[in-house]
């Protein structure tokens, strides 16, 4: 396909997070707003107003307590059922609008728009923006491009730039370049701060400076990888619209906890839970792992205590989706890391080394009498699965304890307005 | 933001759906039909309220300005969020710091929120109406049975 005549859309949600709480919360529209992480530590999401007070992502809660006071800032916590409903929707919204979609995060989608708008595709992006924003609330902007990398950039100037209106079509060279030339590098999808860096030194700082490298130099003092960015900012398609997300070739379930946990009992429990998380995900990708990973660490935030951090992995013998053998597995792990006398913060396991589910019977040449067969474990487990599908967390492994005080604070969260019945909206009569 | 797999789920609340079978022969004394046996459809409360499932949401209704269009406090609303909104809609909008229930209405070239219930005053709307309404209500869910 020449890079003339395809079109693809990037469509991203404005601050996402926030703009799910102000759909139900109209007031704070204009207001500053932001979502704190998991533990109700640090800031995920903000909004513009936050942005402007110079507030970056990833900023401790702690840090700005005076500035929360003196702005009024309200703080949310993550309410991730609203924010995969909200995102649901907007995704089903899009689908209307291009016969093929790639859903590339809870926030934003790739849309081939190849011959569906060719007179007047900002016009287009205007609909998609404002359908989007009609039947959910959320708004969005649009970057219209011929490539996957193009389309990102245009979107990054959208939001940017208030004159686009959110929505940009970089399908024209001459404009391309001149956008190009005011951006710096930092901002291309997939070049990361230190690759930034580096292209820097090599005098390399705006995003034209990079397109006009030829890509046999990129390659050879980057990756083949990067030579493709270089392409695609020159129009030319390399990367296609994965329509079905490709299986995941790491699993990490991890968590800070609500409160320190001191007792290795607790840290078990956690670890427990996690596993089984873990183990559900490997199951539902039908996949095995061969190696697992346990890591636990005390809060670097507070550097006065003393601070204990470690990893360690366990390569397995058969790879497996059985949650009793990662629960023992990650516990041995457990057993060797874990310190007494620290405040543990997190916790987590990593699978890697994952790999297609063997098909069944392949196993069965190592069966013992004492033990039971593959083929029942995995019955086993599947039964488990189907049960905690009906009824959430119904079944779980003994290790994973009852009490379950480590659970991560969400103190400020919203509710559950799309997934609850008894936690709707409530409007005035 | 986070890169995830995503799982395309239905938007309004995986409503668990009841099915209800229809029979399609009427109910007579005397020697069943052979095709009784045979369910001609399910109905689906979701295909009868929701038009648009991605821009549907419900609310709990909160007092009794609306009393005489048939909605009570603590009924549950559907609300539409894609339906343009014309005079004579039930509407959800988003009034002084809170979303409020009213009947849309257009005088003299202005437009107006109307109470159902004599006791409670109408609001005149100056802000562009796009800012103001959230959705159109299509139906009412009223408990009877408690």
């Amino acid at each position: 396909m020449t890079g003339s005549t395809q079109l693809v859309a990037l469509v991203d949600g404005n601050n996402f997070y926030v703009s799910c709480e102000r759909v139900f919360r109209p007031n704070l529209i204009g207001k500053p707003v932001a979502v704190l992480s998991n533990n109700d530590g640090i800031l995920v999401a903000r909004s513009q107003e936050i942005k402007d007070l110079g507030i970056k992502m990833g900023t401790p809660v702690f840090q700005i307590q005076h500035l929360i006071k003196q702005h009024n800032i309200q703080l949310f916590s993550s309410n991730y059922a609203l924010y995969a409903d909200m995102s649901s929707r907007v995704m089903s919204i899009l689908e209307e609008f291009a016969p093929c979609l790639e859903v590339y995060s809870i926030d934003e989608a790739f849309l081939d728009l190849t011959g569906v708008c060719r007179q007047d595709p900002i016009a287009y992006g205007q609909r998609i923006k404002t359908a989007v924003f009609r039947a959910t609330g959320i708004p969005v902007c649009v970057g219209l491009a011929p490539t996957k990398t193009l389309a990102k950039l245009a979107n990054y100037a959208a939001k940017k730039w208030k004159k686009t209106n959110g929505v940009l079509d970089l399908s024209d060279p001459v404009r391309r370049e001149k956008l190009m030339r005011i951006v710096p590098v930092g901002e291309v999808w997939g070049i990361g701060s230190r690759t930034a860096v580096k292209l820097n030194q090599l005098g390399i700082h705006s995003v034209w400076d990079l397109a006009i490298q030829p890509s046999q130099r990129i390659q050879s003092q980057f990756n083949v990888v990067m030579a493709r960015t270089v392409m695609e900012l020159n129009g030319v398609s390399c990367l296609a619209l994965e329509e079905i997300a490709p299986d995941k070739q790491q699993i990490v379930c991890s968590r800070s906890f609500s409160h320190r946990l001191t007792a290795y009992q607790h840290v078990a429990e956690a670890l427990a839970e996690f596993c089984s998380r873990a183990a559900e995900k490997l199951r539902r990708q039908r996949s095995v792992t061969g190696c697992v990973t346990v890591f636990i660490r005390t809060n670097p935030f507070n550097p006065q205590e003393p601070q204990h951090q470690r990893s360690a992995s366990l390569k397995l013998t058969a790879a497996t989706q059985d949650t009793r053998t990662l629960i023992a597995t990650a516990n041995r792990l457990l057993k060797e890391l874990f310190k007494p006398g620290y405040n543990y913060h997190k916790c987590g396991v990593q699978l890697s080394h994952i790999q297609p589910e063997s098909l069944p019977g392949q196993m069965e040449l190592f069966d013992f009498c004492d033990h039971p067969s593959p083929k029942k474990n995995c019955e086993l487990m599947k039964t488990v699965d189907q049960i905690n599908q009906r009824f959430p967390k119904a079944i779980s492994i003994a290790a994973t304890g009852f009490d379950q005080s480590w659970k991560p604070k969400t103190e400020r969260i919203s509710q559950r307005y799309t997934t609850d019945w008894l936690e709707l909206v409530k409007v005035k009569c | 933001m986070f890169r995830t797999a995503f799982t395309q789920c239905s938007p309004t609340l995986s409503p668990r759906t009841m099915r209800l079978p229809l029979f399609s022969s009427k109910v007579a004394a005397g020697f069943p039909s052979p095709a009784d046996d045979y369910i001609e459809k399910t109905l689906d409360l979701n295909e009868l309220l929701i038009q648009k499932p991605a821009a549907t949401f419900f609310a709990r209704a909160q007092g009794f300005s609306m009393i005489n269009a048939g909605i009570h406090p603590n009924d549950i609303l559907i609300v539409d969020r894609s339906i343009e909104a014309v005079p004579g809609n039930i509407v959800v909008c988003a009034l002084n710091d809170e979303l409020t229930v009213k009947r849309l209405e257009r005088e003299n070239g202005h437009w107006k929120l109307k109470a159902e219930n004599p006791d409670y005053a109408d609001i005149a709307v100056h802000e562009s109406l796009e800012l103001v309404i959230w959705g159109v209500v299509t139906n009412v869910i009223h408990r009877l049975y408690p």
